[in-house]
């Protein structure tokens, strides 16, 4: 006799097939779904939020799509997993991971269907993953040691991450901006020294990089507008009113007079704080919270320039790039590290102002204005600079490099093929899908771009068959051409991410014979 | 709309493109038809637009910006559009609706390349090369202009004025628009205009007529006239204060407490004098005027206070917002006090004469004759109801703001559809130069831009077929500012009609249309998140 009731109400099981084909379609759907922005020409989708608003996002941005998105289907979440892992680690390719495990599995799937022990297919997947990255790995090229190639190996790599997102018209310009950025960070890979400002008007042309930092805040009035050599005090702390914070303080006195008294003592005890600021010899002062009239009177008796209500991520920066800590004591002068920068200056873009800090202490710090028609655009631009930042920091501490428009795949494919060949048994099955779904990356950017994907990616595997050949789909002229030559170049651990990730994924999804959905916690809200 | 539920069990990689299309075609008919509502408004015979927004307000407006806003769509292509119509709006200022037509002119081609075939990315890609070119060749037309050359600003801030409801007095408004942008162009920076230093104040009666350009400051309130306070002072010096003259009040909470009669009485004349040492202190610096920053902590000023204050004769103007203070120290030349022991001479500011006048059934209280006026200026603008005044006041803007364009970008060039004929005539030819599917592309982008004369004549009430031919035959014959003059109801040199408009304003208008062309065009899919 069965169990009757193992579990509750509302919780449904599915095995066995139904289980693993639930979990195919779902992976697959969720690869389909965001295929279509594979590629330089690969298209935008509108996320529109159900929420107040309905506000409006467009984007190529793979792992902005798949964040986003509400989904029920636990295999088509794991996609997502790896979506955002690969984000997070590489920064790009977020598109491509998730397109090459949806493949894996449709390949895997015909396999179930043949009769082949997932087990076996993930044994076959393993061995040709392994063999893949060993044949990328003989094909990379290093030019560390040469300064002059390894900046032209930087700018091709972003060219080329540019080159699927909203900036390919000026990708030139932007490639230039983010590797001078980059390079400015010397190896590390920290992007928090990079600010990125996004201001509405002008066209995204006259997005500029800036030296130093700049912070979207107004100057207090009548306080100095420009101020050279500055020590800068960066704070948090009270500046409307020093409260007594003990609950239920109150004063009770006889007469109006002391209730005076109270008050001055109250504007004097602002005031030795003040003067106990000042006391830091500084020029500067920044505060994160509210700055009130009557200390930003003082502050301006004494020259002091003072910047109220930065925000906190503003004032984390700042502190980070000027070199000084954030107080929010004002007791021990000497205990407290002061941020210094040669200028401080109010500037205007577009139509606001804008406070500027130049010659910052830490030499790494820099500020990308972006400019843009509207805030979709510039939103957009953020995450495509975003993720060409991202792939460039990592490239500069591994800097093998490997050349881009599906030709990774297809040399990964070669040899996979080769190896499925020498392969006895039924892995060599598992071998040869794994090399088609490799193949299903170079179809997708062709379909894309609207060109006949199977005849060039027959040529493509043809060219391929010499020994050494670099050719990969020039999607702008629609035919097979020589990548090194077109100057598309990619990272070697974003492919190697992507290759592994998708493996992984697969592996983990073709594993499941079973899901058990839980029973859905009751809300009060619910009808 | 749902979420795209997973595709059953469809396992070949063959992609649903039936659907795709359909978005984009959605898209793109949604966009036309937010571009069709305000079509009607274009040019100087345009239409208004009566907008009735959800809280019972009623709008009366021509400027595309507003109308667009107000339009409250939810359709996210729709929603690119308005977006679009702002952009222009914070670029140029004027132009909002000529962007949004283009747009829509130019989807409207698009439809037609889709359906042949063509790849969206290659139309995408085409007409952003057709857009650069456009830029150049609107850049070769356009004439240098001189700041010193006020006639040409005029006529420029004009042109943009007669398409709006207060276009019989653009005569008067166009100068001023002039004179008040020139006024705050700092020499240090010729460059840059913060249209931030033009203040415009609105007061409801007179008409539009009495607007005025006021050297010094307005405000839209009452003298305090409690206990007959002065009204009108001259030689008067300015404090901007921003603590308050009430009875003390701590941070910290408090409570007096009265345990007997005498003691109340003692309170009461605590308050009296505390107030009155305070008033003494002021009026010892010499001040006879107090602007008094609002407070939300406690009463800025009390009808004691005020009281005194009156009996000091000191004028006294409460409830300043402190958002307006750096304003007013800019244009006073003082700095704001925050505590009643700061209160030095050195702080105030001069000027000639404050006096409150009144106006319809309001007050205003005008301070004029200011010693060492900072950069600024102010706009009373007057209209005989609430409707026109709104009009008045978005016109207006828009006249600085085409002002502020010929300040940055020192060119003009011809109104009146001549540049976008030329343009689609260049372009044309430039088109036959192309290969393959661009060429294509490019020529539909030019026919696009004749949308814009069309519309014109057609808003005027002229055949549009006829003056299109016209114009493009005048232009063939290398006439290039030949345009409609809608007055005269025929083709004139535009240029010699004294319609003009800054370069900024149509260079802006194309790229900025293009730009969001292209991105609707990119769109595929609309996915529904949290």
């Amino acid at each position: 006799m069965a169990v009757e009731k193992l579990f509750k109400d509302e919780a449904t099981e599915e095995k066995g097939e139904r289980a693993r084909m639930a979990s195919f379609v779902g992976a697959m759907a969720i690869a389909d779904l965001v295929k279509t922005t594979l590629g330089p020409k690969g298209m935008d989708k509108i996320l529109q939020s159900t929420g107040r608003g309905h506000s409006v996002t467009v984007t190529n941005d793979g792992a902005t799509i798949l964040k986003s998105l509400h989904i029920d289907n636990p295999a088509a979440k794991v996609l997502i997993e790896i979506s955002k892992v690969q984000d997070d680690e590489v920064g790009d390719g977020t598109t491509s991971v998730v397109v090459l495990a949806g493949e894996l599995l449709r390949e895997a799937e015909k396999l179930v269907g043949s009769k082949i022990h997932p087990m076996t297919i993930i044994a076959g997947y393993r061995m040709a993953s392994d063999c893949a990255r060993r044949a990328l790995l003989d094909r990379v090229k290093d030019n560390k040691d040469d300064a002059e190639k390894f900046r032209l190996d930087l700018m091709r790599i972003a060219m080329t991450t540019l080159s699927s997102k909203i900036l390919s018209q000026d990708k030139e310009h932007f490639a230039k901006l983010a590797v001078d950025a980059v390079m400015r960070l010397k190896g590390s890979t920290n992007l928090e020294s990079i600010q990125i400002i996004k201001k509405a008007g002008g066209s995204l042309k006259d997005s500029f990089l800036d030296e130093g930092f700049i912070l979207d805040k107004k100057i207090g009035l009548g306080q100095p507008k420009r101020i050279e050599n500055a020590n800068i005090l960066v704070a948090n702390t009270a500046m409307d009113t020093d409260k007594v914070k003990i609950y239920g303080a109150r004063v009770r006195v006889d007469s109006m007079a002391k209730v005076a008294q109270i008050e001055g003592a109250e504007k004097e005890k602002m005031r030795e704080k003040v003067q106990k600021i000042i006391g830091h010899g500084i020029n500067c002062f920044v505060n994160r919270q509210l700055i009130y009239n009557f200390p930003e009177e003082l502050f301006a008796d004494a020259g002091i320039l003072a910047i109220e209500h930065a925000d906190f991520d503003g004032i984390e920066r700042l502190g980070l790039v000027t070199g000084g800590e954030i107080a929010s004591t004002f007791d021990n002068p000497e205990s407290v590290k002061l941020g210094h920068c040669k200028l401080i200056e109010e500037i205007m873009i577009g139509e606001d102002k804008l406070i500027h800090f130049s010659g910052v202490e830490m030499g790494e710090a820099c500020t990308i204005v972006l400019r843009g028609a509207s805030f979709h655009v510039l939103d957009e631009a953020e995450r495509s600079l975003h993720d060409a930042l991202c792939v460039l920091s990592q490239t500069v501490n591994d800097s093998r490099v490997l050349l881009g428009g599906g030709w990774p795949e297809m040399v990964m494919a070669k040899a996979v093929d080769e190896l499925a060949r020498k392969t006895p048994g039924k892995k060599s099955h598992a071998i040869e899908a794994f090399s088609r779904a490799l193949i299903a990356i170079p179809t997708t950017i062709a379909d894309n771009a609207g060109l006949d994907s199977a005849e060039l990616v027959a040529q493509l595997r043809a060219e391929h068959h010499k020994e050494d050949s670099n050719a990969g789909i020039d999607v702008i002229t629609g035919a097979v051409g020589d990548m090194s030559e077109l100057g598309i170049s990619e990272a070697f651990k974003v492919k190697q991410a992507v290759l592994l990730s998708a493996t992984e994924a697969a592996e983990m999804i073709l594993r499941v014979d079973e899901i058990i959905t839980c029973a859905p916690r009751r809300r009060e809200d619910r009808m | 709309m749902a979420v795209p539920a997973p595709r059953s069990g469809k396992t070949e990689s063959y992609v649903d493109n039936k659907r795709k299309d359909d978005i984009r075609m959605a898209n793109i008919k949604a966009a036309r038809a937010v571009a069709d509502a305000v079509r009607t408004s274009l040019g100087p015979k345009g239409m208004d637009k009566m907008i009735s927004t959800a809280s019972g307000e009623v709008i009366i407006t021509n400027d595309g910006a507003t109308i667009l806003n107000k339009m409250d769509v939810i359709q996210p292509a729709a929603k690119m559009l308005v977006e679009l119509s702002k952009s222009q709006d914070v670029v140029a200022g004027d132009g909002t609706t000529t962007v949004v037509v283009i747009a829509g002119a130019l989807l409207k081609q698009c439809q037609t390349l889709l359906r042949s075939g063509i790849h969206p990315t290659v139309v995408s890609d085409s007409i952003y090369k057709a857009s650069l070119k456009a830029v150049e060749v609107l850049t070769a037309m356009a004439v240098p202009v001189e700041l010193s050359d006020r006639e040409s600003l005029v006529k420029s801030a004009s042109t943009s004025l007669n398409s709006k409801v207060v276009s019989q007095y653009s005569s008067l408004l166009a100068p001023l628009a002039v004179d008040s942008v020139l006024s705050v162009v700092d020499p240090a920076k010729p460059d840059l205009v913060d249209l931030r230093d033009v203040k415009i104040v609105k007061k409801l009666g007179g008409t539009v007529d009495d607007t005025e350009l006021v050297k010094g400051l307005v405000f839209d309130k009452k003298v305090s006239h409690a206990a007959g306070g002065p009204t009108r002072v001259e030689n008067a010096k300015i404090a901007v204060i921003q603590f308050q003259i009430s009875p003390p009040k701590t941070d910290i909470e408090q409570s007096i407490v009265v345990s007997d009669y005498t003691q109340m009485d003692r309170i009461l004349k605590e308050e009296r004098n505390y107030i009155l040492s305070m008033i003494k202190k002021i009026k010892s610096t010499g001040c006879n005027v107090l602007l008094i920053q609002k407070s939300i902590l406690r009463d800025a000023v009390t009808d004691l206070s005020l009281h005194y204050l009156a009996k000091a004769k000191i004028l006294v103007i409460k409830d300043v917002e402190r958002d307006d203070i750096e304003f007013i120290t800019k244009t006073l030349n003082c700095l704001p006090i925050a505590n009643i022991e700061h209160f030095r001479a050195e702080k105030l500011g001069y000027a000639d004469m404050v006096e409150e006048a009144s106006l319809g059934d309001g007050k205003i209280v005008k301070i004029t004759g200011i010693k060492d006026m900072g950069r600024t200026t102010t706009v009373l603008v007057r209209g005989s109801n609430q409707l026109v005044l709104d009009e008045a006041e978005r016109s207006l803007h828009d006249a600085l703001c085409v002002v502020r364009c010929l300040v940055n970008k020192k060119f003009l060039i011809a109104g009146g559809g001549a540049p976008e004929i030329e343009l689609s005539r260049q372009l044309g030819a430039w088109s036959k130069v192309l290969h393959g599917m661009e060429g294509y592309c490019v020529k539909s982008f030019a026919e696009a831009l004749e949308v814009v004369p069309y519309t014109l004549a057609e808003n005027a009430g002229l055949n549009p077929i006829t003056i299109v031919t016209e114009l493009r035959n005048r232009h063939a014959q290398g006439e290039i500012n030949a345009g409609i003059n809608v007055r005269k109801g025929q083709i004139t040199n535009i240029l010699e009609e004294n319609v003009v408009q800054p370069l900024l304003v149509s260079t802006s208008a194309i790229t900025l249309a293009t730009e969001c062309v292209r991105m609707i065009l990119k769109i595929d899919d609309i996915v529904t998140v949290r």
